[in-house]
């Protein structure tokens, strides 16, 4: 653990290179947070919680004219019969999409539709997104991928990977949950040992899977050869754009080789989910934003959260709506980008370290599983 | 009468003997032998806590249990005993309304969040889940009642 902070921060350090910073007309300031629940018409609300500037991003510099996208996802969904939580939440978040005023220009999901990849999962989270009338974009999570190797996702959803430009913007959607290495084929894994495995985020069976692979990294390249290299670019990705605490796979392993891909451009956002939780990072010129998952929310690694990151307070177990959500994003003319992350229950995120998540973990020091080490794995207490 | 003062004193003798030879038994240094014999019985319980936390269906069947009901497992949102903080127990725990062991904790994340069965609470499943959590966070300080 130590010795991967120790070059994680080495890294960086190489990477960011002397004052640099993603741009210079971001301003950090604090805002208040507003909870709104449009489902129970308490919108507006009041202040609990401060945070830094996720919310005034420069990012749509050039946009032609203000507009709103809407951010889904990690919903996790379980077959009706398991589980109804899950499916009730997106079912909300769905919802409240759909009541935005002025309506958003687009749907983004952002991946982890299913829990365990099963046809049954991916068919009632297409079912209840398509409620959702205005155009909708997805990207792919390991959780929908690894049952049937994508079959069923694509079938529904198309290419993994894709871009389009809209109002002055370009926006492109990776695939980097597809490349895991095969470490099933030696173990002789069903495919439901596999999914099982890539489920586990602090398994070690899988590996450090998450990944953009050489063929979409020139595929980037060749994507924004033509576009301007100060006007705004918004990469969405499943995982992180970079290394975040690998014992727990939240980074992409290829994460050097995507920055610098995108190290030209000047205005570059990176917005993702699978970490379940509010992260803020900047490496080089590039800004990350890590969205709220609606199934549930991880803790925060004991080590490695983005210095930026003003953490959100500890989710109670008991309340299931208790540290989800999804994300409103508009656009406004003023070339500012306002990151609203609509959370179901208040006191979410902290002003203070004491009471935060990170806080919270301070005192722990955690170590990688061993039954992993085990094989066969499953079975071996018949 | 002198034979049977002289059985007390034989008995007393062999007792004596015996007390003296279980204290030096267990003054004696544990040979290699025994202490590979004491971690491998502990590491066989952090192997099946660790597959009980992690949901493994095969390890609940073979003792008996019902963890969760809703697909959910313990890893999911503790991973690597994340935010279980077996080291800050025991506690007044909010969620509970009492003060409570890390078993009381467990209990209650199995029947609430998880919808599973209750464990007994000096159940194998108990103790191996516990021998896991308490694994996972060895090194963390030691901080009875922290919030």
């Amino acid at each position: 653990m130590e010795h991967n902070q120790r070059e994680r921060s080495e890294l960086h350090e190489v990477l960011q290179g002397s004052g640099e910073r993603p741009d210079r007309s971001l301003v950090i300031t604090r805002r208040t947070f507003l909870h709104r629940s449009l489902l129970t018409g308490t919108a507006g609300a009041a202040a609990y919680g401060w945070f830094p500037l996720i919310n005034t991003l420069d990012l749509a510099l050039g946009a032609q004219q203000g507009f709103k996208f809407a951010w889904i996802s990690d919903t996790h969904l379980y077959p009706k019969d398991v589980n109804t939580r899950f499916v009730d939440k997106a079912v909300r978040a769905t919802k409240e999409v759909i009541a935005m005023r002025p309506a958003a220009d687009f749907l983004m999901f952002g991946g982890d539709l299913a829990q365990l990849g099963d046809p049954v999962e991916l068919d009632l989270g297409n079912e209840i997104l398509k409620e959702v009338k205005i155009k909708k974009y997805f990207i792919p999570g390991e959780h929908d991928w690894y049952l049937d190797m994508g079959q069923r996702w694509t079938k529904l959803f198309g290419q993994p990977n894709w871009t389009f430009d809209h109002k002055g913007v370009r926006f492109v959607g990776l695939d980097t949950v597809s490349r895991g290495p095969d470490y099933w084929t030696a173990k002789k894994m069903s495919p439901k040992e596999r999914m099982g495995h890539m489920a586990t985020l602090d398994g070690s069976v899988a590996g450090a899977w998450a990944g953009v692979g050489r063929d979409q990294l020139e595929w980037l390249g060749k994507t924004l050869s033509d576009w301007r290299k100060d006007a705004p670019v918004v990469v969405f990705s499943h995982n992180p754009l970079y290394e975040y605490y690998p014992p727990w796979n939240f980074w992409v392993r290829d994460w050097r080789e995507v920055n610098e891909v995108l190290r030209p451009f000047t205005n570059v956002t990176n917005i993702h989910g699978h970490t379940h939780q509010v992260l803020y990072n900047e490496l080089g010129k590039m800004r990350s934003i890590g969205m709220l998952a609606t199934s549930w929310p991880w803790p925060y690694a004991p080590q490695g959260v983005p210095a930026l990151t003003k953490c959100m307070v500890r989710a109670d177990p008991g309340d299931h709506f208790d540290g989800v959500g999804w994300s409103s994003l508009t656009l406004t003319a003023a070339n500012k980008v306002e990151n609203e992350y609509v959370m179901w229950r208040k006191d979410v995120l902290a002003e203070a370290a004491t009471d935060s998540g990170c806080a919270d973990n301070v005192n722990q020091e955690t170590h990688p599983r061993v039954a992993d080490q085990a094989w066969p794995y499953y079975g071996a207490y018949k | 009468m002198k034979i049977a003062r002289y059985g007390f004193v034989a008995a007393g003798a062999f007792l004596g003997l015996m007390m003296i030879s279980q204290a030096l038994a267990h003054k004696a240094k544990h040979s290699p032998e025994q202490l590979k014999a004491f971690e491998d019985v502990f590491m066989e319980q952090v192997r099946l806590g660790d597959l009980l936390f992690h949901g493994d269906e095969a390890a609940q069947k073979k003792l008996g249990v019902q963890l969760s009901k809703t697909g959910m497992a313990c890893a999911m949102c503790h991973p690597f005993g994340t935010d279980v903080h077996p080291h800050e127990f025991p506690k007044f725990q909010e969620q509970i309304g009492q003060f409570a062991t890390l078993r009381d904790m467990i209990n209650w994340c199995v029947e609430k969040p998880n919808e599973g069965v209750k464990l007994e609470p000096d159940s194998p499943a108990m103790k191996a889940l516990e021998t896991y959590i308490y694994y996972s966070n060895r090194g963390s300080t030691l901080d009875p009642g922290r919030h």
